[in-house]
């Protein structure tokens, strides 16, 4: 009827602030009751138990030659590999993704997804957070976040589940996966190893080899005696020794909790399962990534490079980046599957940007924001179908256009978390995680 | 519309016909439920405009599910009013307690004068309306706002009328008065009312952008923001009238207002959800502000004289108070126009408090008070103009007998002022143990050695711990820890200078510090730099900083700490800099130009760019904020009228922000916090503090460690961290010395100086010690992770001391810190090796470690560790002693 008002975000909020100023008793708790209700309405479901996986493709992946083919395009635009079909009628990918195009019915296709900046740095940050970096921005810093990342934002909001740290970053950090001003606690754990590694080991998590389990016991009994201040008022009335505390007691539950250890023990897996992920860097994380969520890590951010193809694209694609990424990928969504998983996490697959549809003198591809076709699944979204068209030569959406805030609305609607959250800067300058005028991608959850 | 005006009009005196009496049956004292409950109805009611759009979808979603577009919802009709009323009423009557910090009877009955604001009331024109405060004076003299609790009743109530929040308004010209009354006592406030049916003259920018900022329609999330929002633009909180107004008026083929048939305009019908509005529903149909518009519409958008006066100051009534904790206080803001009329702007004033746990503000102006003691500054701001009120909000328990405190210098009593209005009994003094590991770490970043620890521990003069400070202060250590904290704010960025730029550049710095150059000297020097770089080192600064604007910005937040970034595009919002402010400044910063020599990179005086103000074009002339705007452009290097204004000594800033900088670093907590956020609205916890410590830093030449030595003379840093009854909450008013987190490159130091094992960075000689790093970009792990700054920004917040996960993970469990525990050539192993006998490897490690002697549970018990091993089993228990030490709060922190 179009002329509703009841799902528009500011009349609750007024109703909230009303409440919150404490303008009339009765209505602050009713109208936060009613808040509440009118959330959970909207979300239809309860949601607090969905993950999310960022399978990161830094440098841009090519979505012309993977996402979104277009083999009726001319020869200089088309590229050298046909689209093969899936098991979703209809749908075709990229040849070099053979096991993937398996599981298409476990994930969908955004191929009207564009975003306005093609610069590495810039992109990855919009990408990452919804937003466009000011003309501030430093991507050089590490983290350069001058909003929170998704995961950060995730793990404020909802907090760690158990012993495991709510956000993960592996096998590095990626420079716009920090918190900003959420501070460090919204910064991930990374995990800073390779979990393709034989001897992988996250940095610091445990002992030293020298130190036992029980030298361990007896040094923690060493430190209670020594360290007069640890529970006490003083460490109680200092904000960031108690942060310290905290984090050191929260560090002993990691070392010595059997779901981290577990988590993190990637050999515990069998030796088969290891191989159909594929024995390389970006396979070993994607089940690591799936090790995590199901120990309870809420974020997990893989971060992996190389994409930047702009010479010899279609050699560097079919050689070294999809066959690895068809592995990794593939095995991701069907093991998820498999254990009833997929339902309960977010999969998403991103570069910071496209490529240029017209292949360059170099055989290569260059940056193309104004086309960015996303894969992504679970979460409680439809897998299985493709959400607008990029036109005939995937140079821009002609429909239903997307961008990175309709990105950040759609993580935080499918997770449960209001897309209108607010955060406060430290300055008091108010934040919403998403930006203003991000639109969950509706296709998905129809 | 005239028949919903008077309606409301019924509504509002309501409340004055509710039963009064001065004794009688229980029903009608003041703390029987019902008179609760009309006391929050009495709530509704004041903030009726606010309340009523509200009520459609109360109703529909919460007792009827009406859809929001039956009329029901629709209308302001009396059914639904009368609804919401009495649901209102039953809920609220049901509630326990006092919801409103309304005063006890008791309170109220005892207080011994009653006083209001204003003391009569002159309201001009047409809707014209002011707030009145009720003041009430307790048995103990102190104030407290007792307005809704006050009975109020006008005598003539066809002349004016009031709320019961004192919102008085006028109907129609005449005289009248109204009379307030609080447990008997009554005053009587003359009210004139004039000019009240005159058409009203309107005037776009003092009566319509207002409301644009009000009801948030242009604020940086709407349509105040740089692209618009859905093809409509404003200026961010209303700073360019012109271009709102041809918004308005002209754009979107004049849909926004019709002057034909007012309320079919977009504005309002968008507003008020006649409708889809992405914004939702900001103003009532037919509230008073929306009439305002609908009114301005009707009389053909008039713009409004050009030389109309406009809003001069804003003044906010009361401007300082002591609250009880939970108490309330409602705000007067009275706007000064430049004609030198004064208008009440309570009701379109928007207000901000600078910590809402202390003290929190609603939307109307009603500041309350959290359970913690400080105070607070809640700033209002109108039209661009802004004034703060500030309140102290002391424990309720107050101290029967304060003990008394060691007073040291000029800083303790006014300290001690403070903590005795707050009810707040500090931390006794510290040892000398703590102290000395305290002031070696603040100075020289460095831990005392076990050896010096002793000679200090033994020292029986009098005067100790003042040497120890000249003694430190001698120290080559002083000067690189100085070095390294200023490099990271003046940015030494190897990446940006080269190797040669940034190393020259930090000697520059580390020797300022080296020969205690004043810091007047200092900052001129560096500001005034000029010719080849390889002469003015301090020239580099120029380079790293980047363009006019990065350049002025930086200096500002440096030098002032003041942060004008804001106004490059706009008014800043929360200060008084206009984008004119702001191209002055911007104007010193264009001249320095880089240019190849024969003797290398040569920076000059001589670029022509001129600073232009984006939105009139004009060219700005240099000259310093606060200062009057030049006739002409000064001559020459502009800079050195820059340099000239920072070093005055009545310059407002200099003294007062590196007095604050220093401040912060030693007692953990600036006067001013963000330290480099000096801001008329984000005023100094202590501003007689900061005014003293400025003043005694000028008149002694700005010189850096003599204030080093006033500060750390002072009880106020000599306290104990020691947490009591009265201090426990505290974290502002220096009532016991603050856990501070060791920075990232003392602590690795100290990790060194305990275990012996030097640490070697790449690219620098052996033996360099983590302070005197020049350049932050050497890779190392424990730097970065214990929050080494990139020196990317000049904000002080880059260097972060919040602690992490990996943090802990790094000290409990790391191969380095492990290699360093067992390393044969380090201090544990080297103390074994020469047949130190238990009690002394105890003692000398705790003396590395805390600079203190264990206790004799510690003693016994690290004794019991060692007791009978040999060999590697006794290096083995060795390391896990050191180990625990290393990973303990005592050591991780400077406390």
């Amino acid at each position: 009827m179009g002329r509703s008002r009841f799902c528009d975000g500011v009349r609750r909020r007024d109703m909230l602030t009303i409440g919150a100023a404490g303008m009339f008793g009765a209505g602050l708790s009713m109208s936060q009751m009613l808040q509440l209700q009118a959330a959970a309405a909207e979300q239809g479901k309860s949601t607090d138990d969905i993950s999310l996986i960022i399978l990161f493709l830094q440098g841009g992946i090519s979505t012309i030659d993977t996402w979104d083919m277009k083999p009726n395009a001319p020869a200089e635009f088309r590229g050298e590999f046909d689209p093969i079909a899936t098991s979703v009628p209809g749908i075709q990918l990229c040849e070099h993704l053979p096991h993937l195009a398996q599981q298409m019915d476990k994930f969908s296709l955004v191929r009207s997804f564009a975003h306005r900046n093609s610069s590495h740095g810039h992109a990855d940050h919009f990408i990452l957070t919804g937003y466009h970096p000011t003309p501030a921005f430093n991507s050089k810093l590490k983290p350069n976040n001058e909003k929170p990342s998704h995961g950060s934002v995730i793990a404020k909001k909802l907090g760690p589940r158990g012993s495991v740290p709510a956000y993960v970053a592996l096998p590095k950090m990626h420079n716009s996966g920090g918190g900003a001003f959420l501070g460090s606690d919204a910064d991930p754990f990374t995990v800073a190893a390779d979990p393709n590694t034989p001897n992988f080991a996250v940095r610091d998590l445990a002992p030293p080899l020298t130190v036992p389990a029980a030298r361990l016991g007896h040094r923690r009994d060493l430190l209670a005696t020594v360290d007069r201040y640890q529970s006490s008022a003083e460490v109680a009335a200092n904000q960031s020794a108690r942060a310290l505390s905290t984090f050191q007691q929260r560090a002993f539950d990691l070392m010595t909790s059997p779901e981290t250890k577990r988590a993190f023990d990637i050999d515990d897996e069998s030796k088969k399962l290891r191989d159909e992920y594929g024995r390389h860097t970006l396979g070993q994380s994607c089940l690591m990534a799936r090790r995590l969520v199901e120990a309870g890590v809420r974020c997990v951010l893989v971060h992996h490079s190389d994409w930047d193809t702009h010479n010899d694209n279609f050699h560097m694609l079919k050689n070294r980046l999809l066959p690895k990424l068809d592995t990794g990928m593939s095995t991701l969504f069907r093991d998820l599957s498999d254990r009833g998983m997929l339902e309960n996490t977010f999969v998403l697959v991103t570069g910071e940007f496209g490529r240029t549809p017209r292949i360059n003198k170099d055989a290569g591809r260059d940056h193309w924001g104004p086309s960015t076709a996303l894969a992504m699944g679970g979460g409680g979204m439809t897998n299985g179908i493709v959400v607008g068209d990029s036109g005939p030569r995937a140079e821009r959406p002609v429909t239903n256009p997307y961008g990175p805030k309709d990105l950040a609305a759609t993580i935080y609607h499918s997770l449960g978390i209001s897309p209108e959250t607010i955060f406060h800067t430290p300055e008091g300058r108010p934040m919403p995680i998403v930006p203003h005028g991000g639109k969950v991608i509706g296709e998905l959850f129809s | 519309m005239a028949n919903g005006r008077r309606r409301r009009t019924d509504f509002v005196q309501q409340p004055q016909k509710l039963p009064r009496s001065d004794s009688g049956p229980p029903w009608q004292s003041p703390d029987f439920p019902w008179r609760k409950a009309a006391k929050h109805l009495r709530y509704i009611l004041m903030n009726i405009d606010v309340f009523l759009p509200l009520s459609g979808k109360w109703l529909t979603l919460g007792a009827f599910d009406l859809p929001v577009e039956h009329p029901l919802c629709q209308r302001e009709t009396n059914i639904v009013r009368g609804i919401v009323f009495l649901l209102s009423g039953i809920a609220l009557a049901m509630l326990p307690g006092n919801l409103h910090a309304d005063h006890s009877s008791e309170t109220l009955e005892t207080l011994s004068h009653l006083a209001v604001a204003p003391q009569q009331i002159l309201l001009e024109g047409p809707r014209a309306r002011t707030v009145l405060i009720v003041d009430g004076t307790t048995a103990n003299g102190q104030k407290i706002d007792v307005t809704r609790d006050a009975q109020f009743a006008v005598l003539d109530t066809s002349v004016a009328n009031i709320a019961p929040n004192g919102v008085v308004r006028g109907i129609a010209d005449g005289k009248t008065e109204v009379v307030v009354t609080v447990a008997e006592k009554t005053i009587h406030v003359p009210v004139t009312i004039y000019a009240s049916q005159a058409p009203q003259q309107f005037h776009f920018e003092n009566d319509i952008v207002p409301l644009l900022t009000r009801y948030g329609c242009n604020t940086s999330g709407c349509h105040g923001k740089a692209e618009g929002q859905n093809g409509f633009k404003l200026s961010v909180f209303g700073f360019q009238p012109d271009d709102d107004y041809a918004a308005l008026t002209k754009e979107n083929r004049g849909r926004r207002v019709s002057t034909t048939m007012p309320e079919t305009s977009l504005m309002l019908t968008k507003a008020s959800g006649g409708v889809p509005h992405g914004g939702g529903i900001r103003l009532r149909k037919g509230s008073g502000d929306y009439r305002t518009l609908r009114n301005w519409i009707d009389a053909g958008t008039p713009f409004g004289n050009d030389d109309a006066a406009t809003v001069a100051k804003i003044t906010v009534s009361p401007s300082e108070r002591q609250l009880t904790m939970q108490a309330q206080q409602q705000l007067r803001v009275v706007a000064t126009y430049t004609d030198g009329r004064e208008v009440d702007v309570t009701a379109h004033a928007q207000f901000q408090s600078n910590n809402d746990a202390l003290g929190k503000v609603d939307e109307f102006g009603l500041v309350t008070a959290g359970d913690s003691p400080g105070d607070v500054a809640v700033m209002a701001s109108y039209m661009g103009a802004v004034d703060v009120f500030r309140s102290l909000i002391p424990r309720t328990e107050t101290i029967a007998d304060y003990p008394a405190v060691t007073e040291s210098n000029f800083i303790d009593p006014l300290i001690h002022d403070k903590l005795r209005k707050l009810n707040i009994v500090p931390a006794g003094p510290a040892d000398d143990a703590t102290y000395l590991r305290r002031v070696y770490l603040d100075i020289i970043g460095t831990l005392p050695t076990p050896a010096e620890s002793r000679a200090f521990l033994s020292d029986s003069r009098p005067n100790r711990r003042a040497l120890l400070v000249d003694k430190l202060l001698a120290r080559p250590e002083y000067a690189d820890y100085q070095a390294l904290k200023w490099s990271d704010l003046l940015r030494v960025n190897r990446l940006a200078l080269g190797h040669k730029g940034a190393y020259a550049y930090y000697r520059w710095i580390r020797d300022t510090f080296r020969d205690n150059k004043p810091m007047d000297a200092f900052a001129a020097e560096l500001v005034t730099a000029a010719g080849p770089t390889s002469e003015a080192p301090a020239a580099h600064f120029y380079k790293v900083a980047g363009d006019a604007h990065k350049r002025a910005a930086t200096f500002s937040q440096v030098f002032l700490g003041v942060r004008i970034e804001c106004a490059q595009c706009h008014h800043h919002p929360q200060d008084r800099w206009s984008q004119t402010d702001y191209y002055g400044m911007h104007a010193f910063f264009t001249q320095p130009t880089f240019q190849a020599s024969n003797l290398g990179e040569l920076l000059t005086a001589s670029g022509q760019e001129k600073s232009v103000h984006p939105r009139t074009n004009q060219e700005i002339f240099a000259y310093p904020l606060a200062t009057p705007y030049p006739k002409q452009s000064p001559t020459g290097d502009r800079r050195e009228l820059l340099a000239d204004w920072l070093t005055d000594a009545e310059n407002p800033w200099f003294a007062r922000n590196i007095v604050n900088r220093a401040w912060a670093h030693f007692l953990g907590r600036g006067l001013v916090e963000p330290i480099d956020d000096f801001r008329l609205t984000n005023p100094p916890s202590n501003p007689q503090l900061l005014d003293a410590l400025a003043r005694e830093f000028v008149e002694n030449g700005y010189d850096y460690q003599h204030l080093i030595r006033t500060i750390t003379a002072s009880a106020a840093y000599q306290r104990a961290s020691t947490v009591n009854e009265t201090n426990r909450r505290d974290e502002q008013n220096y009532s016991r010395f603050l856990f501070k987190r060791i920075d990232a490159e003392v602590l690795l130091d100290a990790v060194v100086q305990v275990t012996g094992v030097p640490e070697k960075f790449a690219g620098v000689a052996a033996g360099y010690r983590a302070i005197q790093l020049w350049d932050s970009q050497v890779p190392h792990y424990f730097l970065k992770t214990f929050g080494r700054p990139v020196r990317a920004t000049a904000c002080s917040c880059e260097r972060t001391a919040a602690p992490t996960v990996g943090q802990v993970l790094h000290v409990l469990n790391s191969p380095e810190i492990q290699e360093k525990l067992s390393h044969q050539g380090g201090r544990i192993a080297g103390m074994l090796r020469s047949g130190t006998d238990d009690e002394t490897f105890i003692n000398e490690l705790s003396l590395a470690c805390f600079s203190r002697p264990p206790t004799e549970a510690e003693q016994a018990k690290l004794m019991e560790h060692l007791q009978g091993k040999q060999g590697p089993a006794r290096q083995q228990a060795a390391e896990d002693i050191a180990w625990s030490m290393l990973n303990s709060m005592e050591f991780l922190f400077n406390h």
